[in-house]
């Protein structure tokens, strides 16, 4: 399976992506790591190029809100990306909040899986769990 | 042996020998050959052929249109490579969209289909085949995918295929399409009669002029007061040529090269002179610019010396808006990180160091707020063209 992911906006936190991608790797995926300071576009231009089965995207400053509010109108422009699974994790707002907030809010985004401050192998198993259920076609 | 060079452009034609250099205005009643004899004659006689060396912009370059996946990758680095191979006319097409687009009615030199990193496949479709059916082309290269080879041959007559040039990290993969590119370049300049002539002259290879230029810039530094991160500014009578160091991208595009070039087309004070008038009525900060330079709208009626620099004042000021964050374009540049602006070709004749420090100044003021002031070169002598064309 082929994973695209990146931090998105102007994030620099190099070493959680690179951990991100080693992880993936140990798992059997095929990586495609943006790196950091990536622009939404660029996911989904990469999905786009590679034939991706999922966007990872990680957020570690909690800017990630501000941009994933652009989430649904960008990939709506894209013809071919109906059945990619959209995941994004780390920390996802400035300041506090509970997952009990953040979570929906991200799904109405257009997330399929949000993990906010959440064990990043906790992430990866459900993010597995998911694709053996098969909820991607 | 000392050389002669001779650089044959829109507008103007120079000719460089060790003692000094010529520049005459084209004269377009007669063809490139017969006006470089008349008026260099005897210059030119004065050398064997083995020792002239001619490069060339005037030949209009490639049409090339780009069908591509997507704007970040396949359109972008199939754009990068054809700007960095000399070509100046460059359209694009985002495949999911194709049935959207317009078919050009002129013909195109070369269209490059590129998309997808080796293991995607079932990308292109019976849209593709049914645009390009419409389309009246002379070359179809495609550098996409490997797994959809089959398929384009199958369906797509007298296609080149080459190596992706994206590879399985996404990263560029430059050589093999600006090697065909350069040398459709080469065989298009030797194809045009009014630079074939010019072979009487010189036993040499003809280059493209921007070839010769993108050769020097490594060198820049050591034989100008040049500091990097800088960029290289040519104002021509058709287009307008930008040289840039890649320190000054933020870029996805990872390549070896030091410099990539780019090309506002329909920018130039000669040929293209309407459509710069035309680019500088719609920017909002032009009148200001002519009330700041003590002139009206009325100068783009008249001719003359000074609405010959009105002209390349506007032109620099557009450039830089144009590459800036105030008009999204396919590059955006750094431009708070430039140390030297390096201006050549015909602007060094026209306008004087204040002029275009006065400019430059205006542009950071008005539109990046800034007192940023990269130091301004000036090549009056031609000495990048000539470092370059000396170099073969």
């Amino acid at each position: 399976m082929k994973v695209v992911t990146g931090v998105v906006g102007n994030d620099i936190h190099v070493v959680a992506n690179r951990l991100i991608e080693l992880s993936l790797n140990a798992r059997g995926f095929e990586v495609f790591n943006l790196g950091v300071n990536t622009y939404l576009e660029e996911f989904f231009d990469a999905a786009v190029e590679t034939n991706a089965d999922v966007l990872l995207i990680s957020s570690l400053n909690g800017e990630a809100e501000g941009w994933a509010r652009e989430v649904k109108l960008i990939k709506s422009k894209y013809k071919t990306l109906d059945n990619l699974v959209m995941m994004i994790g780390g920390n996802l707002v400035v300041g506090t909040a509970d997952a009990d907030t953040i979570v929906p809010k991200y799904k109405n985004y257009g997330f399929d899986l949000v993990f906010h401050q959440v064990d990043l192998n906790t992430g990866l198993d459900t993010l597995e769990e998911y694709l053996k259920e098969g909820k991607v076609s | 042996m000392s050389k002669l060079l001779i650089d044959i452009g829109s507008t103007y034609f120079k000719v460089c020998t060790d003692k000094a250099i010529e520049q005459h205005f084209r004269d377009f009643n007669k063809d490139i050959y017969d006006d470089l004899t008349h008026k260099c004659g005897e210059t030119i006689r004065g050398y064997e052929k083995g020792d002239v060396y001619v490069c060339s912009s005037a030949n209009g370059g490639l049409s090339t249109l780009i069908i591509g996946l997507t704007d970040s990758y396949s359109l972008k680095y199939a754009k990068n490579i054809a700007f960095n191979s000399g070509i100046n006319i460059i359209e694009t097409v985002i495949y999911q969209n194709i049935e959207d687009y317009s078919i050009p009615s002129d013909l195109i030199d070369v269209v490059i289909v590129v998309g997808g990193i080796d293991s995607a496949s079932n990308i292109f479709d019976a849209t593709l085949f049914g645009y390009l059916d419409k389309l009246n082309y002379s070359n179809i290269v495609y550098v996409g995918s490997s797994a959809e080879v089959a398929n384009l041959q199958k369906n797509i007559n007298d296609l080149i295929v080459l190596p992706n040039i994206i590879d399985n990290k996404l990263h560029i993969v430059e050589e093999n399409l600006k090697e065909y590119l350069t040398n459709l370049y080469q065989a298009d300049i030797v194809g045009k009669e009014d630079i074939k002539s010019l072979y009487d002259i010189t036993s040499n290879q003809i280059y493209s002029t921007p070839y010769i230029v993108n050769k020097t810039l490594p060198l820049l530094d050591a034989n100008f007061s040049v500091v990097n991160p800088y960029i290289l500014i040519d104002i021509g009578g058709a287009t307008t040529d930008i040289h840039y160091s890649k320190d000054l991208v933020d870029d996805n595009i990872v390549t070896q090269n030091e410099y990539d070039r780019l090309v506002f087309k329909k920018l130039g004070v000669y040929k293209s002179k309407e459509s710069l008038i035309f680019a500088a009525e719609n920017n909002e900060f032009t009148y200001e610019l002519l009330t700041h330079l003590k002139v009206t709208e009325n100068i783009f009626e008249e001719s003359g010396e000074k609405a010959l620099k009105v002209l390349m004042q506007l032109a620099i000021f557009l450039v830089l808006c144009k590459m800036s964050h105030y008009k999204k374009a396919y590059i955006n540049l750094k431009l708070l990180s430039i140390n030297s602006i390096v201006l050549t070709g015909g602007i060094t004749k026209v306008l004087s160091d204040e002029e275009i420090e006065d400019i430059i100044s205006f542009f950071y003021t008005k539109i990046l707020n800034s007192k940023h002031n990269p130091t301004v070169v000036m090549d009056k002598n031609y000495d990048i063209w000539t470092l370059g064309a000396k170099g073969n």
